[in-house]
């Protein structure tokens, strides 16, 4: 195996080399603690408050509003948690097509004793924002939505819903993994009180993530220890990561524009390709509210683990929409939810794609579909799934 | 990789995939956990399975279950197809992973059918 092509962007990047240089110097050479008062612990606090600087640049907020975390699930799981248990009771409206980070969050705050509503989709995967205005409660005392699902790329309507929460003033959690970093992403036009937002999606280190929380919204922690983070994250930073994340956020800032237009049209040359060749297949999420870099295949009648083992083989990294642990295969619970019937959920293929894919990479990966596409359903039987 | 590389090349390049036009003996089998699938097809001369051809709906290594279990059962009788095994589809494969067992069972099991529909035609 020569040839090797990573599209699955969505589920992790490489470090820039921009950003790896940026860290290197904080692991051996500038090593305090950031708490420490002595010399070594301020050079370390520099490097974290930079970082802090960089990232409310970007989001255009205090860098006082910034939390570092360990990764999207704690960020997740802290807005989350802490925005319920300040109010100690009361109903949360969610989505159903939500990060597990969320939806299991959700569900062990309602084993807590919170209600929560889970509000569906549309065929494109979309909330309808009349749904959570419907699902709406005198004792509501959170909504969290995604900003674009990380499976089928589409992005909410976060605007309107943040509208509706802001009318009542209930606080507004974004899980913004997906989408941080690489589109314009505006927390006060949105009306966003509280977002999560990870490093390893956007060519940073994997093991940092943050959570900016608007200045006056009631968050308890979840963690507790010392003072760190005003109080709202205990533990001692991860000075490497901190300070590659805002590296990261600054050549995200650079970068963004350019690269979502070329990735945008890589990604339509992928489809378009794919389309034209390859029979029954469909591109799931929305036509054009949607992440430039993602395309999800649904391929009707073929299993995905056989095409991603088929594409791997081939050098090819994409993610299987449908996942089989221990024989039992569950199509993806955002294709379940938008209504996808299960001969072509079973078949679901996310291809992500990312700054080192090329126009040769794509035209390989149309050809490798097509070669196991058309080979896996040789061997099928008719009418099958 | 996780899997074997017989597995693998069984996966790539599957042997007698397809249907078959008036079979003397079909079968299927389905493992109801995942939904994945597999229909063999005999042609039978002499008691002796001559051509065994498959199609299949699965994962990767239940597809490279199917082409093997095919290989396996042409040449062999009936009645000693109709004893085929999972360890013997598992063991041409080279092993399978613990979460992928299923593979070999789904297999064997249509291969066995499709004997016992042929022993069954016979009477």
């Amino acid at each position: 195996m020569s040839r090797r092509v990573y599209l699955d962007h969505n589920a992790s990047t490489p470090v820039h080399p921009e950003v790896l240089a940026e860290m290197l110097p904080f692991f051996a050479e500038i090593y305090g603690n950031p708490s420490s008062i002595h010399a070594f612990g301020r050079e370390a606090r520099e490097g974290v408050d930079q970082a802090r600087e960089r990232i409310a640049r970007f989001l255009q907020v205090s860098p006082q509003e910034i939390v570092f975390t360990s990764g999207g699930t704690e960020s997740d799981n802290l807005g989350v948690k802490g925005l319920a248990s300040a109010r100690g009771r009361g109903h949360l409206i969610t989505s159903s097509v939500e990060h597990h980070a969320v939806l299991r969050t959700c569900q062990v705050l309602e084993a807590q004793g919170f209600d929560v509503t889970y509000v569906g989709v549309d065929a494109h995967g979309m909330v309808e924002p009349d749904e959570v205005r419907r699902a709406l409660r005198p004792d509501t005392i959170a909504i969290s939505v995604m900003h674009a699902n990380s499976e089928v790329g589409t992005l909410q309507p976060i605007g309107a819903i943040g509208r509706l929460a802001r009318e009542r003033s209930i606080p507004f959690h974004v899980d913004a993994v997906q989408t941080f970093g690489k589109i314009p992403l505006d927390v006060d036009a949105l009306g966003i009180d509280v977002l999560s937002f990870s490093g390893h999606k956007i060519y940073g280190p994997k093991g940092i993530a943050g959570l900016y929380i608007r200045k006056g919204t009631k968050m308890v922690s979840i963690q507790h220890g010392g003072e760190h983070e005003r109080r709202r994250r205990a533990g001692t930073e991860n000075l490497p990561g901190i300070v590659g994340l805002g590296k990261a956020v600054e050549v995200r800032a650079r970068d963004m524009h350019a690269e979502a237009e070329r990735v945008g049209a890589l990604r339509d040359r992928l489809w378009e390709g794919v389309r034209a060749r390859v029979p029954e297949v469909r591109l799931s999420g929305h036509p054009t509210e949607r992440l430039p870099g993602t395309a999800s295949l649904l391929v009707r009648h073929v299993e995905s683990e056989s095409i991603v083992l088929g594409l791997d083989l081939k050098g090819i990294a994409v993610s299987a929409g449908s996942a089989c642990t221990s024989g039992n295969v569950e199509p993806s619970h955002v294709l379940v939810a938008m209504g996808v019937p299960l001969d072509w959920a079973m078949g679901a293929v996310r291809c992500s794609l990312g700054r080192s894919t090329t126009a040769e990479d794509v035209d390989y990966v149309i050809e490798s579909v097509d070669t196991i596409v058309r080979r896996l359903r040789q061997a099928l039987p008719v009418g099958a799934a | 990789m996780r899997y074997s590389p017989t597995l693998v090349d069984h996966f790539l390049n599957p042997r007698n995939a397809g249907m078959m036009r008036e079979p003397d003996g079909t079968g299927e089998s389905e493992y109801a956990g995942c939904g994945d699938l597999a229909r063999f097809f005999l042609r039978v001369r002499y008691g002796r399975a001559v051509e065994v051809r498959f199609q299949t709906y699965g994962c990767g290594p239940t597809i490279a279950a199917a082409s093997v279990a095919s290989e396996l059962g042409r040449g062999r009788t009936v009645d000693d197809l109709s004893r085929l095994t999972s360890g013997d589809v598992e063991e041409a494969l080279e092993g399978l992973p613990e979460d992928r067992k299923h593979a070999a069972d789904v297999a064997a099991g249509a291969l066995r059918a499709a004997a016992h529909d042929w022993l069954s035609r016979r009477r």
